[in-house]
């Protein structure tokens, strides 16, 4: 099979990351909630992993690198910090439904969409400098959309929040471990990613950098004040109720170290080239649409294609049978189909990872030549 | 033999501890804090030994982190505050 759906979750990890997970099931026991040597080799695992992941992303301090569950886990808990009755929120055109719905949660909230053309950041720019003007008590801004790898210009929206005093959120779902990301230059109030994307950890991890005092979603013990029955306010702890997914963690830490090893930029850089690859022989293909930006900086790991007279998840199903993995659809992100007019349709999602080679996009696209002649 | 604990806010600070002054060559290990000074409930500390004391001061300071409450061993088995 080749695995090109790693927007959802990465499949090829490195080998250390299933050899650290299967080994903390086996050898570590829950930090915090003991001074036995398994408890603490557990704490000494987890803040291991806060370390790197501090160390990647350029957050000041550990303490501020949250455990959650997924990425959608740590926007729940941002957009609940954040986000008030009645209040007012601007969003970017490309936010994925781990935002939209926690925000169509709170009763009264407006929600304005920045929208932009897609693969064009000036115009994203352009319509958060509007909205954003008219008051709002959060912005949120998607770094990469999952369905179509539009990078958009976090970097700016980010001063246009700052200039406003507006704290922003950040869904670093499909940028983590495939873009540099600064956390302390950006100055947001959080940044929500994955563990099992481009981090290349196990499913059931991601991590949380908080810029900001958060509200907790979840309330529990934490090993730590047992006696107060309100959450600790001291990170991490204020966030972390119940047992870590220390075995997940575990393996988090080996895909944080094979990132560090590897370099994002030289990973960024493998997955543009396999984009380009892609794109542009399927752009030689009869009846295939394909959505490729012009600039090569405005589009990450992703891929979105139509082929015409075909309902796209059947197209994603043949290709299945071939031995290929895509995923075909809305991709949990009807905004942003919605932002480049391909809600009614949806599209064929081809996504890459640093383990994706040239041959197999050949392969691929050898492949999608006999479909598309049908 | 005498020994400090310095006292944590969490257990996460209490390794950020333990490793600045790792850093700067004094032992520190973390342990959970004994009840009789653990505040709260359930609490970390940095155990170093006595004569690190003014070093280990000195390098948290320099790394903008500050002790919660620190306690010195007495013979009994007992803790008692230091004033800081």
């Amino acid at each position: 099979m080749i695995y090109l759906d790693s927007a959802a979750t990465t499949l090829q990890k490195p080998s250390a990351v299933a050899r650290a997970s299967g080994w903390a099931i086996g050898h570590l026991a829950s930090p915090g909630r003991g001074g036995h040597r398994p408890a603490m080799a557990a704490a000494e695992t987890a803040f291991a992993c806060r370390e790197e992941a501090a160390a990647l992303f350029h957050v000041p301090d550990p303490e501020q690198v949250v455990f959650t569950f997924n990425a959608t886990h740590g926007l729940n808990i941002a957009i609940r910090t954040l986000a008030r009755p009645g209040g007012r929120a601007v969003i970017s055109g490309y936010e994925h439904n781990a935002v939209t719905r926690p925000l169509h949660a709170v009763p009264g909230l407006e929600v304005a969409v920045a929208r932009g053309a897609l693969f064009r950041p000036e115009a994203v720019l352009e319509d958060f400098a509007r909205e954003l003007d008219r008051g709002a008590d959060l912005a949120v801004c998607n770094h990469v959309s999952n369905v179509f790898g539009f990078v958009l210009p976090v970097e700016e929206v980010a001063r246009l929040c700052r200039a406003r005093e507006i704290p922003l959120i950040v869904d670093a779902s499909q940028s983590a471990g495939c873009l540099p990301l600064d956390f302390q230059a950006l100055g947001a109030a959080f940044v929500a990613m994955p563990g099992h994307k481009g981090l290349y950890g196990p499913q059931g991890t991601g991590l949380l950098l908080c810029g900001t005092d958060p509200v907790p979603v979840l309330y529990g013990g934490t090993g730590s004040e047992s006696r107060r029955q309100s959450m600790p306010q001291v990170l991490p702890d204020r966030l972390e109720a119940g047992t870590h997914n220390i075995a997940g963690v575990a393996g988090l830490r080996e895909g944080l170290r094979f990132l560090r090893r590897r370099g994002i930029a030289s990973i960024a850089a493998h997955e543009r080239a396999l984009i380009r690859q892609l794109g542009e022989g399927l752009r030689q293909l009869p009846g295939v649409e394909v959505f490729l930006s012009q600039d090569p900086e405005v589009q990450a790991g992703v891929l979105s294609f139509r082929l015409a007279g075909r309902d796209c998840e059947e197209v994603g199903e043949a290709l299945g049978e071939q031995g290929f993995a895509l995923r075909a659809g809305l991709h949990c992100a009807p905004l942003a189909h919605q932002s480049a007019g391909t809600l009614e349709t949806g599209t064929v999602r081809a996504s890459v990872s640093a383990f994706n080679t040239p041959q197999e996009i050949g392969r691929f696209l050898d492949a999608m030549g006999r479909l598309a002649k049908g | 033999m005498l020994y400090y604990l310095i006292v944590c806010r969490s257990l996460t600070y209490a390794q950020r501890t333990a490793a600045a002054l790792e850093r700067a060559g004094i032992t520190a290990r973390v342990i959970r804090s004994p009840r009789s000074v653990a505040g709260e409930g359930c609490s970390h500390s940095v155990r170093i030994a006595q004569w690190d004391l003014t070093d280990a001061l000195r390098v948290l300071q320099r790394a903008g982190m500050s002790p919660k409450r620190i306690f010195v061993s007495g013979g009994n088995g007992g803790y008692q505050e230091v004033p800081l």
